[in-house]
């Protein structure tokens, strides 16, 4: 199961980095870049999943049962859950900015050919 | 005024919190006057100094290290739950030049840019500070993932930063670039950083030291592959260097000593942090793997400021180069070596600083950008000239100036490591530098020129200040070795090398380092003769190189440098796996 999520967010992920590396349209490349982000996401949620955890806040487990029928083993961590939180805050931040800079590139260019703009080389 | 150590540790928050507070405020504060958030910023980071000022007894000299845990949420057995700040020598002194530099940066900022509006300053101001606030937070942090988040703070205000001046198209250019190699770069530092804490369940750079010292992993040297790339991404390391010389260009004289005095090395520091403080030099090859980094960036980028006609861009690349040289020190792992790339740091920050002001003020008064449009303007303006040659004959190694001192250290580390032909290579790399210099000098400064610039405004105070006070800076650097090696640098080189000595204090929450001894001598005649060979031939060269058309090496090396953005990805995927695979089997 964990290792197909680990195969779709490398898969993924590459798939963004071929865009990012092959596209020349600007807003394409926009699109490799939140691909590749995307799979950060799934790769840390699966990362996330520990065999034979158990939560780390249970006071005492009800009657009858002992804490580990409670949660057999599929606890994750929440600190690499809090990581994908923040970097998906990030994430549409840098987003929006990446945004921002190819509309401002369309007007003043009147393209988004990313081999048209680039006056800045050598 | 000396405070006591808990609360000189309380206080380490407080250095980033004033200019992120004046970076709230900044915009809100442009309604009241055009001027008011600059002075604020200013002010603020005048206020982050005096902190760290207050900070550093108990850390340079014969102090160490001063912890402070966020919240209180201190270590329990030896588990940290909270986020740290750690104040050691060698991120103190990084944090201080940020906050000294970045107050001046503003004074002079004050002066060039009042023309614009209100709003724009606002904007202006709080970017500046954000990105400083993100500097001095990636010096003094403990914490792998509070390291990530300063790396991105600092990287969206850099994308700001860029793209702010729009009356140049290729600010646009530039921006895009920036943006897309820093967020290709962050994935390196994001997934690093998730990797080392599914192995070790620890985010604290201390406690990962602890673990990674028993064992290192495949998956830890593939963290490691991906966090070096991603920070070597920021600091402008061959091949991870597309976007750095657009982004100087592009962006005016304050913001591009911004960058390249201070951001750049943002990713120096978080390297020598990793390779030194948290895995084992012992178990990964990346001593090696910096070694040449180094070397190639220095050269290359050398080499590439040789060819650049715009004096903005040649800076830039030649701070490809110094960061190749800081990587080189860092690389000898001897402790002349790093007490000396810590020294060129903030040299380098000095005088890179100082040489981009006076670009910026050449072109705020002519509007010319060119070196083949500039020339006369020794005799015009002596004011920017004395300190352009001041900043040149820093980085050329002339004594009594700074560089001189922090270069023969790292020589004296490469010597003293018997690494001869990384030695060689690194000479060879500084010969270029000062041709490359020595070019721009000639032909901005001393070169005769008959016909008046169109433009022609005057030095105004704060511009002067600046630039003033930054060239003391340069020449005091190199004035009293001896006091500052003592003082800052050696313990530097000391929390580098004593990595689990670092571990505990941290961990401790105080803590000293062992003594560690860097010897400088002025007088040491094989440095003076190499300078003067070196100085001789560097004249030599840039004479030859202004006769002759541009050689083959320099041509295929810009031929490279495509301007696509799609190729400078390509530099930064293919160096990541290099990076990665030296790692796992070096």
């Amino acid at each position: 199961m964990i290792v197909a999520n680990y195969l779709v967010a490398g898969f993924v992920f590459c798939a963004g980095l071929y865009t990012v590396l092959t596209r020349r349209n600007l807003i394409k490349i926009v699109m490799g870049l939140s691909l590749m982000e995307g799979s950060t996401y799934l790769l840390f949620i699966s990362m996330a999943y520990r065999d034979g955890s158990t939560a780390p806040v249970l006071v005492g487990p009800p009657g009858g049962r002992n804490a580990h029928d409670l949660v057999r083993g599929n606890v994750s961590d929440p600190v690499l859950q809090n990581f994908c939180l923040t970097a998906i805050v990030i994430g549409v931040a840098v987003t929006a900015v990446f945004l921002t800079i190819v509309v401002r590139i369309a007007q003043h260019y009147r393209t988004l050919d990313a081999d048209k703009i680039r006056q800045l080389r050598g | 005024m000396i405070t006591t150590t808990a609360a000189a540790g309380s206080l380490l928050p407080v250095a980033v919190a004033l200019p992120l507070t004046g970076a709230v405020f900044a915009p809100l504060l442009a309604r009241v006057s055009k001027r008011l958030p600059l002075i604020i910023s200013a002010l603020a980071l005048v206020g982050s100094l005096a902190v760290l000022v207050l900070i550093a007894p108990h850390v340079y000299g014969t102090g160490g290290i001063l912890a402070h845990y966020l919240g209180g949420w201190g270590p329990v057995h030896g588990a940290v739950l909270g986020i740290a700040f750690a104040a050691d020598p060698f991120g103190l002194t990084f944090a201080l030049a940020c906050a000294g530099i970045g107050a001046l940066l503003l004074v002079y900022a004050l002066s060039e840019l009042s023309g614009l509006g209100a709003r724009e300053l606002g904007a202006f101001a709080c970017l500046f500070q954000l990105l400083l606030a993100a500097l001095i937070g990636s010096a003094l942090t403990a914490d792998l993932f509070n390291l990530f988040v300063w790396f991105e703070v600092a990287a969206l205000a850099s994308y700001g930063l860029t793209g702010f001046f729009l009356e140049r198209p290729i600010a646009l250019e530039a921006a895009f670039k920036i943006a897309v190699l820093t967020t290709i770069a962050a994935f390196g530092v994001f997934i690093g950083a998730g990797l080392l804490y599914t192995r070790h369940g620890a985010l604290n750079l201390a406690q990962l030291h602890e673990s990674l010292a028993a064992h290192v992993g495949t998956a830890d040297l593939v963290a490691l592959g991906l966090l070096v790339a991603g920070f070597a991404t920021k600091a402008g390391l061959i091949p991870f260097h597309g976007w750095l010389p657009d982004a100087h260009t592009a962006a005016p004289g304050p913001v591009s000593a911004l960058f390249s005095g201070l951001m750049v090395n943002l990713g120096i520091v978080a390297i020598g942090r990793l390779a030194f403080q948290v895995y084992p030099t012992s178990h990964t090859p990346i001593l090696g793997i910096l070694m040449v980094v180094g070397i190639i960036s220095a050269l290359v980028g050398a080499t590439l400021a040789l060819a650049q006609d715009e004096l903005k861009r040649l800076l830039a690349y030649d701070t490809v180069s110094q960061m190749g040289v800081l990587a080189i020190g860092l690389a000898t792992g001897s402790a002349a070596g790093i007490a000396g790339s810590t020294y060129h740091l903030v040299n380098h920050a000095l005088f890179k600083s100082l040489l981009f002001l006076c670009a910026g003020a050449i072109t705020h008064r002519t509007g010319v950008t060119k070196l083949s449009e500039m020339g006369g303007l020794l005799r015009r303006w002596p004011w920017v000239a004395g300190a352009f040659i001041v900043g040149a004959a820093s980085i050329a190694g002339v004594p009594p100036l700074g560089g001189f001192v922090s270069l023969s250290l790292i020589h004296h580390g490469l010597t003293d490591s018997h690494q001869y032909v990384p030695y060689a290579l690194m000479l060879l790399a500084q010969l270029i530098t000062i041709a490359a210099l020595g070019r721009a000098a000639w032909l901005a400064f001393f070169r005769k020129r008959q016909e008046e610039y169109e433009r022609s405004e005057s030095l105004r105070p704060g511009m002067l200040t600046s630039l003033v006070i930054l060239s003391v800076c340069c020449i005091a650097f190199g004035i009293v070795p001896g006091t500052v090696i003592n003082h800052a640098m050696a313990p530097a080189a000391s929390g580098l090398l004593h990595p689990q000595q670092y571990a505990h204090d941290v961990l401790a929450g105080v803590g000293s380092l062992p003594h560690v001894l860097v010897a400088f001598d002025y007088t040491d005649v094989m440095e003076l003769v190499l300078l003067v060979v070196s100085v001789g031939l560097g004249a030599l060269l840039t004479a030859l190189y202004l006769r002759s058309k541009e050689p083959l090496p320099v041509r295929a090396l810009r031929a490279v440098h495509t301007g696509s953005v799609n190729d400078y990805a390509a530099f930064l995927a293919a160096g990541t796996v290099a990076v990665i695979a030296a790692l796992r089997w070096a």
